[in-house]
């Protein structure tokens, strides 16, 4: 049982890290949160200076900006796929 | 994931939702720290701004919005009425004409060499006052009584050749109108026949039968009437039909051009090559069968497949599949009303037309429907 507790396991993080997170990365790209949050990157590190701009700041400025701007019509296709892959699973 | 929640079946669905928005928000997250670390490693690098103009050229290169230009600031048909001056034939032409104008002036488009010729072969036949279609240009049909023609028709050979050796990938369609309609302006009778020739045999050859090889006028001979006329010297390119001269005119040019060997005349090949056989002209081509087959052809089977062999020996035959499919179903129908000799030439009819594919088959069990004709 273990075993086959570990595959579906593995299967499971390939669809969740490769196809899941490759779909939504190029949803994203599509509706143009990337280029969105970009320019907000651009004013934070204008704002920090460019020399000492660390990932912190970074992560810190960009992140609740970025779970924000994630339009609703993408959220709702993740969402469905999130709940049918589950569905699938639940065996 | 803890391998101890991959059992998924024992949760409900609020868990299950829970889980869902759990795995939407990490996913959230993982793109939007995939972004920061691309953009901090771009800054460190120093090629986060590289893509980015500087204000001068922004304010340069501003999208315009005025009315009556683009975008770019250009006028939409400022070039309209400006007029370029040709350089080969020195006109002023118009812009948006000048390119189509330029191809048709150094004869190098794609319409422009059909228009030369067309006009070419007009004003020759206007000059001609001859009787040809004026929209058929490319095939005028010369016949051996128009003198004019034949100075005219060695020039267009050069012309044409070209032309024809494009015209020849196309399929030849004995059916279209355009060859129909010139050669019915001719002949007015077995029109078909002639137009079975290739493209190039309908003015080329019948002018002179001197330069022809003898292949060529094997070949030419078994579809056109082919006397050579005492004036002119040269072919007539109409059909074995025609009404100027008579079948013993054709026998005696067949000897005096292949040789005593090919003295058969070739009215039953030609019959059976045409590549239309109507029905209705099977009527027609009773009679006649009738008059050259009583000559030619005994009324057996043996003797009709004997006959059938002779003609081969003289004849290299063009055949094409659809010809002897035609010619069995309109033998069938033109033999019930065929007379004695009818129906025997008809045999050989069909024993030729089923020679054409295995030389050696005896002549098939159709004829012996009608052997008791006789």
């Amino acid at each position: 049982k273990t075993d086959q507790l570990y595959g579906h396991y593995c299967s499971c993080l390939f669809w969740l890290n490769h196809r899941l997170k490759e779909l939504l990365r190029a949803k994203l790209t599509e509706c143009g949160w990337r280029d969105q949050l970009k320019a907000h990157c651009k004013d934070v590190i204008k704002e920090k200076g460019l020399e000492h701009v660390t990932v912190e700041d970074l992560v810190v400025e960009i992140t609740p900006k970025g779970r924000v701007l994630v339009p609703d019509s993408v959220k709702k296709e993740l969402l469905q796929r999130i709940r049918a892959f589950l569905a699938q699973h639940a065996t | 994931m803890k391998m101890e929640d991959m059992s998924l079946s024992g949760l409900d669905n609020t868990k299950l939702e829970a889980l869902a928005q759990d795995i939407y928000s990490d996913l959230v997250e993982d793109a939007c720290l995939g972004l920061c670390f691309e953009v901090h490693r771009a800054v460190k690098q120093g090629y986060f701004f590289l893509d980015d103009t500087d204000q001068e050229s922004m304010k340069d290169f501003e999208i315009v919005d005025q009315p009556g230009v683009d975008i770019f600031g250009q006028v939409y048909n400022q070039w309209k009425n400006k007029e370029c001056v040709c350089p080969n034939c020195n006109r002023s032409i118009a812009a948006s004409r000048f390119a189509p104008h330029l191809e048709k002036c150094l004869g190098m488009g794609r319409n422009s060499s059909r228009i030369a010729n067309r006009r070419i072969a007009s004003s020759n036949n206007m000059n001609n006052k001859s009787e040809s279609d004026q929209e058929d240009n490319d095939d005028v049909n010369d016949n051996d009584w128009s003198y004019g023609s034949e100075k005219k028709a060695k020039k267009r050979k050069s012309d044409k050749v070209f032309l024809h050796s494009l015209k020849q990938h196309i399929p030849l369609n004995p059916n279209s109108p355009r060859r129909s309609k010139s050669v019915k302006h001719k002949n007015g009778e077995l029109s078909n026949s002639v137009n079975a020739d290739p493209y190039k045999y309908n003015y080329n050859t019948g002018i002179n039968y001197e330069t022809l090889g003898p292949d060529e006028l094997r070949s030419l001979l078994t579809t056109q009437c082919g006397v050579i006329s005492e004036h002119t010297k040269k072919m007539c390119t109409r059909s074995q039909r025609c009404p100027q001269h008579t079948d013993e005119q054709r026998r005696a040019v067949r000897v005096f051009l292949l040789g005593p060997s090919a003295s058969s005349l070739p009215d039953a090949d030609t019959m059976v090559e045409s590549d239309c056989y109507d029905a209705s002209d099977g009527q027609v081509l009773m009679s006649r069968l009738q008059w050259d087959g009583s000559s030619d052809i005994s009324p057996s089977d043996s003797a009709s497949s004997k006959a059938s062999t002779n003609n081969s020996d003289s004849k290299k035959p063009k055949k094409k599949k659809k010809t002897s499919l035609g010619l069995n179903s309109t033998g069938g129908g033109g033999g019930g009303s065929g007379s004695g000799g009818g129906s025997s030439s008809q045999t050989s009819l069909v024993g030729l037309s089923n020679r054409k594919k295995k030389p050696k088959l005896p002549v098939p069990p159709a004829p012996s429907i009608y052997d008791n004709l006789n």
